[in-house]
């Protein structure tokens, strides 16, 4: 079966760059796709802390460009556009690329020891299918009235013709109806890959978690991704076509839909989208921490069951988005209990992290150090979790600035530290070049400080009583009053903001100049580091022969003074 | 629309609608209201975003000279027309006004902006009936009509751009009109795209109207004796007969009193109420809305919160709502039946009535109580 | 190397820099935290919040201190190997099942339980309507203001003297409030920060919320879900009156109703009445 999938390499530059249907070169295209949206997100954060901590100030060098008819101050239309495009790019177009395109495409095939993935060019398909989708949102930008403006969630009836006139919100609609096709494209095909074409004797207990992740997130990807579409679908119809699916009786003629149901099926895909960003992180993080800390993933089956259990949980637990708005105290004590559940599995995974970590030999590579902020700032986000998933106090705390710090920390920040991690982890083997362990360094402390600062004084904000979403905190008495924490947020946000440029710094550089890595530098066992980087057209020569699991390290039965062992080599028994 | 799914050529007005080219069923024409009763039609609404023909509306009255000498670098001369970032203006012989032409590009610009800011209240097409608007009292101002209350600009002139903008970021205390953080630039073209919306030959549209400056307001005399100030203005309150409209706040045998002993007036029977303005031209699909005048006891003033505001409402009056103008248009206008100073002490009253009593209901209520005890 | 000197100038303006981009922050260090709670159930949110506070801050204590004893001791150096253990024995899993067990009644189970105590106490207690002394006010969202309909003073809500205010919501103190919330537009959240509620104003259906006032004074009322462009404006004022001037208050409040009221415009009445028609 496996060996069926060798084609010749592609020879023309469009089959081989452009139109590839070479996992490795698809995994590249994700991966400057997810980058350069990250830097527009990022920018567009900017502009929104910009916004916040000097509200009617000109933004400074880009707002005369952008903002020219209001002098460069950016206007509130211009405001909710940012925050929604920001929220959009951020999730559908930077993390969601990078993580899952980027590191599922790569690493499946070369992690599972197979030649390519089983449908190539559905995946080459599913990459430009995200291009159409992130083309639309671009174009979005430059309708008359300006791109969507309902915020991510967009819920109706703001985002219905009732809200929001205009075709910014309808192409948005059409930009996540593709890019959730896009991500079930690549769904079916990391699953069917990881459960097909994995090399002799790579059996689901030799899996580097990084797989497990990634095959637990394809799975949500298949399962809920649809839901997403088919609420897209319905809000086009709403829109174009003069249907009433989310619109109320008592506001249309002859109409009778529900606002709710969106919310319903918005939060059926969107809590698993939020396990969706993580799983793979946590996959990935859960292989490093092994790897550096130069010992066997604690408790591997125990991880690979919680991080299922959370697959499983994250489909029964959204309704903890909806706790104010209008759900009966049954429904509502239930997805209390339920999210309260889902808190144990992840419990058992910091568990056995730490428990990784717990009289190892840890080295702090750039790679071990993001893993370790994944630590940190998810537990600091997971652990605030338990003040949204209590009705009783969330109803103060729901759509304010406490929810805002919760999950970036949860679902942001702690992704992008996984994909920094994994970005600096694989970049040897995609590129052939060692990032600068320096900078990565300095870039690691540059960002996890100022980050902490930026969602942590979110929570004192959001505690205080300050809603999001807000276009000028200063406009009523009792937001004023927690404007000074708006200024600490976004200078400190201003100083992470910056510091993503020593990394940029860093990858132009390595891609230019950088020194030839090695073909195992971090001297890891799993199976992509058995051929050289980067790897040759079809990864293997001969498919390898799995005989061991991926974190021997430190088995004192490797006896040649190594503390580390190839997947491929027998373990001396 | 299961043939618009077959019908290849609705395919294409699909993808070209998607394409924010243009949207399958638009609404009616520009002007035109739909006719929504209770809850409104949910045709889409995307369309008519933009607007092809250029407008002529009246702008500054023959001084256009004198204007630029006040405002340099604002017109500059293009053979017999001038032009400034709003239009092109051209002398009208005939009826002796100078004619701005709007060019079609600014209407749609403005109608996009007032798509974005202004519908929900005032309607899509401008009549004052927007969804959000419904049921709402006082009704938002339908722009079909051409008159403003809070201008400041006396009533039989139309309020110039600066007068309008300044209301945009004031807001109306009290109501859904808040104060808009829309730059001037915008508002410009806002204001450009809602004087084209008065119907043919009304409003902008008629040249025998004047644009008029804000109400004359000389400086206030009351400076530092604001005690006289506030006597002197519960005198002319009650002798100019403000309690025809607004509530007294005197007993009617004060009242006499400060007629002079003149006990010859008769009272209404309710006098420490406003009395139910029926008459107002505040239209909302074809009825008129009844207007109440405010107790200053009670309800929130809409754009006076400094005696300087209150002056100047009083003295510009309120267009459409039955209070007349009391103060003129400049220096050199006639004087009208009340002076200046009568009116700066008034102003300064009617803030000493907020100031006392305004959110604070036993205070208030003895005060009043103690009125009708007394009548 | 960057010179000394150079350095140091360049952390100076950087310092500088720093100060001038916090001085808004330093200038108004007014409030981090709410208000002391006004409502009869605001305490519990804020006990509940302080017993949440100490559970996750000592939890995450000693996650930090258990991630940074391998941090400074297990670092990687000659001579220096890591214990193989693939933590698979019976004995971890058995620790495992019990840390987790233990953090779940400890951390989750013991919050849940206190909540749902509190809620069935406060925000699901809704007073019913035949209750003596319960004040019913309905709540009319819109882009971008609250209306707010009171019965007057013959109690019933579609009668000449119900009162009907915009953005000021009049209420007594010590009775209990139940509001009943709708929008015209748009999804709205009615979120009063002092007295500890919010809850959405969804259009075609109406939410129930209560509260007691225990304080009397002014209360900012904000919208806490994403409405459009002035969402960040739409803020109102609850005056809590004391019971006596309230019914004050209540009377004039009726009778200015009464004359403001034009029997013909049915309109006027519109929205309230459709509110009727959609769920009650």
């Amino acid at each position: 079966m496996s060996g069926d999938h060798i084609h010749p390499e592609p020879t023309s530059f469009l089959r081989k760059y452009i139109f590839s249907t070479d996992h490795k070169v698809i995994a590249k295209q994700f991966m400057w796709l997810g980058f350069v949206w990250l830097m527009v997100g990022g920018t567009m954060a900017m502009m929104i802390r910009w916004q916040l901590a000097y509200p009617g100030k000109p933004f400074p060098l880009l707002g005369n460009i952008l903002y020219p008819r209001s002098g460069g101050v950016i206007p509130p239309d211009g405001y909710n556009t940012l925050f929604t495009m920001h929220g959009t790019i951020m999730i559908f177009l930077g993390l969601t690329p990078l993580l899952i395109g980027a590191f599922g495409n790569f690493c499946i095939p070369l992690m599972i020891g197979a030649r390519d993935m089983i449908f190539p060019t559905l995946n080459m398909l599913s990459f430009w299918t995200v291009v159409i989708g992130a083309g639309v949102a671009f174009y979005s930008l430059f309708v008359p009235l300006g791109a969507a403006e309902g915020g991510w969630t967009a819920y109706p009836t703001l985002s219905s013709n009732v809200g929001t006139p205009g075709h910014g919100e309808t192409l948005w609609a059409i930009a996540v109806f593709f890019i959730g096709a896009s991500s079930i494209m690549g769904g079916i095909n990391y699953i069917t890959t990881v459960v097909r074409l994995r090399a002799p004797g790579m059996t689901w207990g030799r899996l580097p978690l990084t797989i497990w992740g990634l095959l637990f997130t394809a799975a949500l990807n298949v399962l809920f991704l649809p839901v997403i579409g088919s609420a897209m679908i319905l809000m086009v119809l709403d829109r174009q076509f003069g249907t009433s699916f989310y619109v109320p009786a008592t506001m249309a003629q002859g109409g009778g839909g529900d606002p709710i149901l969106y919310q319903h099926l918005f939060w059926i895909f969107g809590h698993p989208e939020v396990y969706i960003l993580i799983l793979p992180a946590w996959g990935i993080i859960s292989d490093i921490l092994s790897f550096f800390a130069r010992k066997p993933a604690f408790a591997y089956k125990v991880t690979v069951g919680a991080m299922a259990a959370v697959t499983v949980l994250s489909a029964v637990v959204y309704g903890h988005h909806m706790f104010v708005t209008g759900m009966t105290a049954m429904l509502g004590e239930s997805f209390m209990l339920l999210t309260m559940i889902i808190s144990v599995p992840g419990e058992i995974l910091f568990f056995n992290w730490l428990h990784t970590l717990w009289r190892g030999n840890l080295r702090f590579t750039t790679p071990m150090l993001f893993s370790m902020g994944v630590i940190f700032v998810f537990g600091l986000g997971g652990l605030t979790g338990i003040y949204l998933a209590t009705i009783s106090t969330d109803i103060y705390l729901h759509d304010t600035y406490f929810v805002v710090g919760h999950f970036h920390l949860t679902m942001a920040a702690s992704s992008l530290f996984g994909a920094f991690a994994g970005t600096y982890f694989w970049f040897p083997k995609m590129f052939g070049k060692m990032l600068s362990e320096r900078l990565g360094k300095l870039h690691f402390w540059a960002t996890i400080i100022p980050l902490t600062i930026v969602f942590c004084t979110m929570f004192f904000s959001g505690y205080g009583g300050m809603p999001r979403r807000y276009y000028d905190h200063t406009d009523n008495p009792y937001t004023n009053e927690l404007q000074w924490l708006n200024v600490i947020t976004s200078v400190a946000a201003f100083v992470l903001g910056t510091a993503q440029l020593i990394f940029a710094w860093n990858v132009i550089k390595t891609v230019a100049v950088g020194r030839q890595a090695a073909q195992n530098p971090w001297e890891v066992g799993t199976l992509e580091w058995t051929v050289p980087s980067p790897p040759p057209h079809h990864n293997f020569d001969t498919l390898p022969l799995v005989t061991t699991g991926p974190h021997e390290f430190s088995n004192p039965a490797i006896k040649d003074g190594r503390d580390w062992i190839y997947q491929t080599e027998p373990l001396a028994t | 629309m299961t043939r618009l799914f077959l019908n290849s050529g609705a395919a294409l007005a699909l993808l070209a609608a998607l394409a924010g080219l243009t949207a399958p069923g638009d609404e009616g024409e520009e002007g035109k209201a739909p006719a929504p009763a209770g809850p409104f039609s949910l045709a889409p609404r995307t369309a008519m975003l933009e607007i092809t023909q250029p407008d002529k509306q009246l702008a500054w009255v023959k001084d256009i000279e004198e204007l630029a000498g006040q405002q340099p670098g604002r017109f500059r001369q293009d053979g017999e027309h001038w032009v400034d970032s709003t239009g092109e203006y051209a002398w009208d012989d005939e009826n002796e006004v100078y004619w701005r032409t709007v060019s079609a590009a600014t209407l749609t610009r403005g109608r996009q902006d007032f798509v974005q800011f202004c519908a929900s209240c005032h309607g899509m097409e401008g009549d004052g009936y927007g969804r959000s608007a419904q049921g709402l009292r006082p009704p938002p101002r339908s722009f079909h009509q051409s008159t403003f209350k809070f201008t400041k600009v006396p009533g039989e002139f139309l309020p110039n751009d600066g007068a309008l903008i300044k209301l945009v970021h004031h807001g109306l205390d009290g109501t859904p009109m808040l104060k808009w953080a829309v730059s001037d630039d915008r508002l410009h073209d806002i204001l450009s795209y809602v004087k084209s919306l008065s119907g043919p030959g009304e409003g902008w549209h008629d040249e025998t109207n004047e644009i008029g400056p804000e109400v004359f307001t000389p400086p206030d005399p009351w400076v530092g004796k604001e005690k006289e100030a506030i006597d002197e203005g519960r005198k002319a309150y009650h002798v100019r007969q403000c309690w025809s409209c607004h509530p007294a706040y005197a007993t009617t045998a004060q009242i006499n009193e400060m007629r002079g002993g003149d006990a010859s007036q008769t009272y209404r029977s309710d006098l420490y109420y406003s009395v139910l303005k029926k008459d107002s031209s505040y239209e909302v699909q074809g009825y008129k809305v009844a207007i109440l005048p405010p107790d200053f006891t009670w309800q929130t003033l809409r754009y006076s919160s400094t005696p300087f505001e209150t002056f100047q409402t009083i003295a510009a009056g309120i267009s459409g709502a039955g209070m007349p103008t009391w103060g003129r248009a400049t220096a050199e206008s006639p004087k009208g039946a009340v002076d200046e100073s009568e009116i700066w002490a008034i102003a300064h009253y009617v803030r000493s009535l907020v100031d006392t009593y305004h959110g604070k209901p036993d205070a208030r209520a003895a005060f009043m109580a103690s009125l009708r005890g007394g009548q | 190397m960057v010179p000394t000197r150079s350095r140091r100038t360049a952390l100076a303006a950087l310092g500088a820099l720093a100060a001038l981009a916090l001085t808004p922050a330093a200038q108004a260090a007014d409030r981090w935290k709410p208000n002391p709670p006004a409502s009869s159930y605001g305490p519990m949110f804020d006990n509940l919040f302080a017993l949440i506070t100490l559970l996750i801050g000592v939890s995450f204590a000693i996650m930090l201190v258990v991630l940074l004893i391998p941090v400074v001791r297990d670092r990687a150096r000659p001579g220096h190997k890591a214990k193989f253990d693939h933590g698979n024995s019976l004995h971890d899993k058995r620790f495992t099942a019990i840390v987790s067990v233990t953090v779940f009644f400890v951390l989750d189970a013991s919050v849940l339980v206190i909540a749902m105590q509190d809620l069935r106490e406060g925000f699901w207690n809704i007073p019913k309507p035949d209750t003596p002394d319960v004040l019913q006010v309905e709540v009319l969202a819109q882009q971008w203001a609250w209306n707010f309909r009171t019965p007057g003073a013959d109690g019933t809500f579609g009668t000449p003297d119900d009162v009907v205010t915009i953005n000021e919501l009049t209420v007594p103190e010590g009775r209990p409030v139940v509001v009943n919330e709708a929008s015209k537009d748009v999804i709205h959240s009615f979120y009063i920060p002092d007295m500890r509620i919010k809850r959405d104003a969804n259009p075609g259906a109406i939410n129930e919320i209560w509260f007691e006032p225990v304080k009397s004074g002014d209360f900012d009322i904000l919208c806490a879900e994403l409405c459009g462009y002035a969402h960040y404006q739409m803020h109102g004022k609850l005056h809590v009156l004391p019971a006596a001037e309230y019914d004050t208050w209540l009377g004039e409040a009726s009778r200015i109703a009464q004359a403001g009221y034009d029997a013909s415009d049915t309109e006027a009445r519109w929205a309230w009445e459709f509110k009727g028609v959609a769920g009650r």
